[in-house]
This record gives structure tokens, sequence and C-alpha cells, in this order.
């Protein structure tokens, strides 16, 4: 029974992490067709603003030091204003390019990015403490589940939501959800593409820093390759999901950190450390069964 | 000063011309029709007039303003507005909020539930489906839909495109009883592209007749509708050619 609870928690929590990724990539493919592989390096960026700029092995916390209450706001602002600045400098310039070459500059873009953290940081994975206390334990319906674990829980629920709100009671996301159906139209009635994807790459952004929140309390390393290993999850939940498709980003986001956990606890110990490759073995039984995505968005027409 | 002046436009997608030097005038409150046959370039003139598509030549003004080379959504907030050929209703949103998607634009932002409600005295069906998704409206009432849309960005110049196209003839009836009246109530400049003549003689107004990316005729609708001129526009050559 505890284990149930504890498996149930491991995989809301996973789960929540790749939701909350797999949103950030969605919402700038409905806007303008782009994947942006930049996404992971946002959450690397985000995780290493936290830590005195130096190439020593142990971290010295700057941002980390300020007061939750202090550091989430800035932290998303910064995840926002770095996804932001990108589109300004990169993808701004490219509207009328196709949607690979757009995929291109993103992959050389994080290329950028983690490099740039690599010269300033040095390469060597670093221990960083935010938030230790959260790690503790507390006993939950028999289980013994840390406190973050909750914490991510109610987190993605609350992001979910406000997204969720933020799309369908603001201007902002009227002219998001419109724009993401039919770009032309939109500006033809008005609606100010550079607003619109503005306003994608900033929450696209605040949802990489909460991301880089969750992971860096939850692993206590700062590794300047930590952006593409969940970017890949991610990117596989948004297609999994249907691209496109913000619900369905959310839902294939649990769906593979549900599926992690579960294959973790339950195959047989000597397959176990291969168990990523029964995971993407399911990852293409999914996208063979409904190539289209588990969630089909409701239009995949050019964007601009 | 006219509404509209469309001077020596060019438009061409790669190396197929669309449009060559396409001259044109529009006058405050008028109502003209755009005919001619399939790939005329009707379209495209709307494009490039509302800004969705690039001019490779010439110059447009409105009101006295350049619009060449401003964005759809400048041109936009101007006072053109367009009900797009396949009219592009937003399918996933609502009806309402359809009716939304243009009004960011506005100043008068307190005048807007007004604006809502009176459409949905003009168009009761959308009143009584408005939280409906938009995509399950018939083609009738998403071409009302789009025409609503279209004012509810309170333009000055409303362009449409193709109105009466895949609808049943008494709902193409309906549909320019509406725009007829919705131009006397808001003085409204209209543009409207329609390949049957007839029907535009119906509806009364100038007509401007293009043929391979050119103007070939420009006049009162009703003197075209049997004339030699609207043949030649659709089958390459005059009657008297044809006879001899
Ligand atoms: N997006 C496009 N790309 C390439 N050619 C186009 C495009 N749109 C229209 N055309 C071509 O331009 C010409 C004019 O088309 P269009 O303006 O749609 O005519 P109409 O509306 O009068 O039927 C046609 O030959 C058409 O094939
Ligand atoms: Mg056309």
């Amino acid at each position: 029974m505890s284990s149930a609870v504890q498996l149930f928690f491991d995989a809301a929590s996973l789960g929540g992490i790749y939701a909350m990724a797999a949103l950030g990539i969605a919402l700038i493919f409905g806007v303008m067709n782009l994947v942006n592989f930049a996404h992971g390096e946002y959450i690397a960026f985000c995780v290493f603003a936290l830590i005195v700029p130096s190439t020593e092995a142990v971290a010295v916390m700057f941002l980390g030091k300020a007061p939750a209450i202090l550091l989430i706001p800035i932290l998303l602002a910064i995840g926002g204003a770095a996804a932001v600045a990108s589109e300004y400098v990169v993808f701004r310039h490219m509207r009328k390019a196709t949607p690979v070459a757009m995929m291109i500059s993103s992959f050389a873009l994080g290329f950028i990015i983690q490099n740039a953290l690599l010269a300033v940081y040095g390469g060597r994975p670093k221990a960083i403490s935010l938030w230790p206390d959260l790690n503790t334990p507390i006993a939950l319906a028999g289980a013994q589940l840390p406190l973050l674990q909750l914490i991510v829980i109610l987190t993605t629920l609350v992001v979910v939501c406000a997204l969720a709100l933020l799309l369908k009671k603001t201007r902002l996301g009227l002219e998001m959800r419109a724009a993401a159906e039919n770009f032309t139209m939109a500006r033809l009635l008005g609606v100010r593409a550079n607003v619109v994807i503005t306003g994608a790459f900033a929450l696209s952004g605040a949802l990489a820093a909460a991301v880089a929140l969750i992971m860096a309390t939850q692993t206590g390393v700062a590794d300047v390759r930590m952006g593409g290993q969940i970017m890949l999850v991610a990117f596989i939940a948004t297609v999994i999901g249907g691209l496109g498709s913000l619900p369905g980003a959310v839902a294939a986001g649990f769906l593979i950190g549900a599926a992690s956990i579960l294959l973790q606890g339950f195959l047989p110990l000597e397959v176990r450390p291969f168990r990523d490759a029964f995971l993407y073995t399911l990852v293409i039984i999914c996208l063979l069964a409904r190539p289209q995505g588990l969630f089909v968005p409701s239009s995949a027409k050019p964007r601009i | 000063m006219s509404k509209l002046g469309v001077f020596d436009v060019s438009v061409r997608y790669g190396k197929v011309p669309a449009l060559t030097d396409v001259t044109l005038h529009l006058e405050e409150g008028e109502r003209v029709f755009i005919s001619g046959p399939n790939g005329a370039g009707k379209s495209s003139l709307l494009g490039a007039i509302s800004g969705a598509v690039a001019t490779s030549h010439g110059r447009i003004e409105m009101d006295g303003d350049l619009l060449t080379g401003r964005s759809p959504e400048a041109i936009a907030r101007l006072g053109l507005s367009m009900v797009p050929e396949g009219r592009e209703i937003f399918g996933s949103l609502s009806v309402d909020e359809n009716l939304r998607v243009g009004t960011g634009l506005r100043r008068d932002r307190n005048a807007v539930e007004g604006d809502i409600a009176e459409i949905y005295d003009a168009f009761p069906i959308l009143g009584e489906r408005r939280n409906a998704s938009a995509g399950a409206l018939s083609g009738g009432q998403q071409q009302m839909l789009a025409i609503g849309r279209a004012l509810m960005t309170n333009p000055k110049l409303m362009m449409v495109d193709e109105p009466s196209l895949g609808l049943a003839p008494k709902i193409v009836d309906q549909v320019y009883d509406t725009l007829v009246q919705l131009q006397e109530d808001r003085g409204l400049t209209l543009l409207i592209v329609e390949q049957s003549s007839t029907r535009a003689a119906r509806v009364g107004g100038r007509m401007i007749l293009l043929r391979s990316g050119s103007v070939v005729g420009d006049g009162n609708a009703a003197d075209f509708a049997e004339t030699d001129l609207l043949s030649e526009a659709y089958f390459g050559k005059s009657n008297q050619e044809v006879a001899q």
C-alpha cells in the first residue's frame, strides 16, 4: 500500500516536470510552428543563474541566496527574458523561413547557450543546495515523501490552471489561440504578430524557469548538460500529445513520467538499467498507433 | 482624395505574375465589385491591399495613408477589414470569441459590448450559438460570422472575397441583403469579389473586371451583365472575333 502511494507521487512529480517542460515547447510551436530545441538550454541557463559565475567545482549561491518570495519571481522573469531575447535576436529574423530552417537555428542557439555556460561555469557538474529542507521526508498515507514532491505536483497543477485561465480569459490568451489556429487571419483582424509571439516566448521562458527551480532543488546539481536530457523527453511528450496541443503536451508529459516510474518500479532487476530502451519502445508504439498524437490539434495550418 | 487608391500594383508568386500594373480607385461609401475568371488575381488584389500579400511594384493608399509595406495588423488599424475567401473563421474558438478577436485594435473599448449585441441582433442564429464552437456552424452561418467578425474592428473599408462561394442561392441573397443594409447603416465602403456578374448587377454598384492580372473593364455592374467585355474576360476573345 505505502509503496503504491510512493509510486503515485513519484510518477506525478516526475510527470509534472515533463508536463511543464513540454508545455513550454508546445506554446511556441502553437503560434509559430517552431520546435524550439533551445528550450532545454533556457532551463540550464536558469539553473546557472542561481549561482555565482565561476569555473570552481563548488558552487556559491548568488541569486539562490535570495528569499523564495523574491527568488521565484526574479527567476521566472529571467527565464522569460532569456526566451524573449532569443526570439528577438534569432527567430524574429526567420519568420518567413521554413519550419526546418527555424528548428535548425534553434539547435544552433541551444549549442551557443550551452557553450556560453561551459565557458563561464566550466564543464564539471556542481553541487548546489537550494532549499535543502524541501527534501526532508514527511509521512503521508503511510509513505515517506519528500515535501518537494508535493510542492512539484501542486506547482504543476497551479501552473497548468493559471495557463489555461490566461489562455481562456485574457485578451492575450484569445489572441494567442486565434493566432495558433490561423496567424494571417488574426493579423488581418489587427492582432499584432509581435505581441503574440513575444507573449508566447515569455510564457515559455517562465515555464523553463519553473522547471529549473524544481530540478535544481530535486537533484542538487547544476550541470550544463541537464538541458539536453529534459528537452528530449519534453519534445517527445509534445509529439506524443500532438504537436501544438497544450492539453496533449500536459497529458503526455504525465504519461511519460508515469511510464518511466512504473518501469523503474516493476522491471526485473537485471534489465532495469535498460529502462530507457523500454520507455522509448513504448514511445514508438504510441507513435505507430496514433502518429497524429494522442490529442490531435484542431488545426495544423502553416503560420505567418 | 479617393477612399482607396491602387496605383500600378503588381504581385508575383516567385516568377508567376498574379497582378500586373493594376490601377483602381474607390470613392467613400462606394460599393465596388471585382469580377473575373478563376486565377484572374482577384484574391491577390485583396491580399495586396490588406497587406497579407507582398507587392512587387506600385503603391496603395487609403485616405491618403500609404498601405504598401505595412503589416496586415497595421493596415487593419487604419480601418480596413477583410472577410476572406473561404471565411477562415477560427473553428476552435467560440462564436463569441471569434467576434472579439478583432476588437483589440479599438480605442472605444466600452462600445464593444453594444456592437456585439448589434451583431447578434442582425444575425440571431449567431446569438443563439454564441458559446458554441464556431467550427460547428453551417457554411452560411460561418459567412455571417466572418462578416460580423470583420465589422467588430469598426472598419471604414470592408473587403469581402467571394461571399457566395459554396452557399445556396437563398443564403447568398441573405448575405447580400445584409451587406447592403450594413453599408447603408454604417456608411461603409465595400469592395466585393463576386464571380457572378448577374448577381453583381442585381445587387447594384460599380464593377471592375480583371483578367490575367490586369483590369479589362470598369463600369456600372448592370451594364456589364451581358456585354462583350465580360465574355472577353472569361473566354479571352470578344464575340466579334468568335463570329468571324
Ligand atoms: N500562394 C500562391 N502561390 C503561388 N501562386 C499563387 C498563390 N496564390 C495565387 N496564385 C496564383 O496567382 C494567380 C491569381 O490567383 P488569385 O489571386 O487567387 O485569383 P482569383 O482570386 O481571381 O481566383 C493564379 O494563377 C494562382 O494560381
Ligand atoms: Mg480568389
